[in-house]
């Protein structure tokens, strides 16, 4: 899986978890309570839906680096399961 | 025996509702509390449910029509035996909660439409149907733009505001004029007073993290929400701060609906209520929290949820404030502000110490309770929030 598709699948994730964001207009780099006023619930929404959908284990202490739509692909890329990398 | 559907009440400045959509056809059957249709309000979309068991037989209103509160929408078919009390809650636009989400039994026969004309069925995406609501767009501009079996896109939705901007804008203020009545009434009825008590957070978050590190993310629990449960348990076991001024008069509530604040992207406020969140274990309660915020975000509340709350919790902690002191939302009687969790100084036993604190406001109803009573629920809160292990 290589970037592009990570952050294809992330923004997928942020519009199903925010269906009240136009995912495409996210600013990548800006935090998304910024942008959107995402609250503590919709952090948790998107911690999860990440974690489900590429089975990764995030503890609460990483939750910051998902603070933005980069930050969360970049988190994704540098934790996915060894072999599912590199696409 | 037929007995009347009826557009409920859902909130004390509504006067009437667009219907949007029907959910359910003539024919279907239909379980209590289960959504039958939706309508437009100031305060989004909103899913109406039913207070009775039994089977639809007729739509008297069309969507797109703009219906009065207690106007008649359809009719159902229901067991006489079980109607009298549950028609009585109709009258009195007292919708059910805490019913459970039914499951919906396949209909029994072929559904027989009484109503001809039905319009074309609206598809919106999420995103799309979340702006039409802000922009207030009517159903029919919306259903003459839709091509047959085509979805509105979010890009559609923009296209068709820039067309009339008048009509946008005026419409934008509508749930903004809403708010503003309901708070200008609380404001001039109800004589508040106002208390805040500090607290060391440290022992519900250490509880927390302990609690949560070894669970998958969507089982984990919100610090909302451990604060949302000791609101109820304090206002379940103090008297003056659960239930309604009604009439002249304090009518406490046994059960304790939580109404959760929910700011809205697109500006605004929604404040549906957690049911029996004084009897429901956490996890429960996380549950119906999460769904609860998404269904508010996607304009999908039912119609108990707005009219159920006993009493409210508003939390703006995440966005740095240190103490809020609200405004009671009518015809409730207190409302409890929760500001940001902050490493500060703290003494404790002759030490000084750096503890998470976090401020609890309280405005309460003066007509019911005195300071020392709401000093004395704070209290109990704050204790409750030092032994998270019993909540």
């Amino acid at each position: 899986m290589d970037i592009n598709e990570i952050r294809a699948g992330v923004l997928g994730l942020l519009s199903r978890i925010a269906p009240d964001v136009d995912a495409e207009r996210v600013d990548p780099k800006r935090p998304l309570r910024d942008q959107f006023d995402f609250d503590s619930m919709d952090a948790l929404h998107f911690a999860t839906a990440l974690s489900e959908a590429f089975h990764l284990d995030i503890p609460e202490r990483d939750y910051a680096q998902l603070a933005s739509l980069e930050g969360a692909v970049q988190f994704v890329l540098s934790h996915l399961p060894a072999g599912g990398g590199a696409g | 025996m037929q007995v009347p559907f009826r557009l409920p009440s859902l909130g004390a400045d509504m006067e009437s509702a667009t219907l949007t959509q029907w959910l359910k056809q003539p024919g279907e059957s239909i379980r209590r509390g289960e959504p039958i249709a939706t309508v437009e309000t100031t305060k989004g979309l909103i899913d109406i449910e039913s207070y009775e068991d039994g089977v639809l037989t007729e739509l008297v209103s069309l969507p797109g029509a703009k219906v009065p509160v207690g106007a008649v929408l359809a009719h159902l078919e229901v067991d006489a035996a079980h109607s009298a009390s549950a028609s009585r809650a109709a009258e009195s636009g007292a919708p059910p909660i805490g019913a459970p989400p039914a499951s919906v039994p396949a209909p029994g026969s072929a559904p027989a439409p009484v109503v001809a004309a039905q319009p074309q069925r609206l598809r919106l995406s999420p995103a799309a149907r979340r702006r039409a609501q802000q922009l207030g767009l009517a159903p029919e501009t919306l259903r003459q733009t839709a091509t047959p079996g085509g979805v509105l896109s979010l890009a559609d939705i923009e296209q068709l505001d820039r067309a009339q901007p008048a009509h946008g804008a005026a419409e934008r203020t509508a749930m903004r004029q809403t708010i503003g009545a309901a708070m200008a009434r609380s404001k001039r009825e109800i004589p508040h007073y106002y208390l805040g008590h500090t607290l060391d957070f440290g022992p519900a978050q250490a509880w927390l993290a302990a609690h949560n590190a070894p669970l998958p993310v969507g089982e984990r629990l919100l610090d909302s929400l451990l604060i949302i449960k000791a609101v109820a348990l304090a206002a379940a076991r103090s008297e003056g701060f659960n239930g309604y001024f009604r009439d002249g008069r304090f009518e406490p509530s046994a059960a304790v609906h939580v109404g959760a604040a929910i700011a809205l992207r697109g500006g605004g406020l929604l404040a549906p209520a957690l049911p029996d969140a004084h009897a429901k274990d956490l996890p429960t309660l996380m549950r119906e929290f999460s769904a609860l915020v998404m269904r508010a975000r996607a304009g999908h509340l039912r119609s108990g949820e707005f009219t159920a709350a006993t009493i409210t919790v508003t939390n703006l902690g995440a966005d740095g404030v240190d103490v809020l002191y609200p405004i009671i939302n009518p015809p409730q009687v207190a409302i409890i502000g929760v500001g940001a969790i902050r490493a500060s100084p703290w003494a404790l036993e002759g030490q000084l110490l750096i503890r998470p604190t976090l401020t609890l406001g309280l405005a309460a109803d003066h007509r019911v309770t005195d300071g020392r009573a709401g000093a004395r629920f704070l209290r109990a809160i704050a204790a409750l929030l030092g032994e998270p292990a019993a909540l």
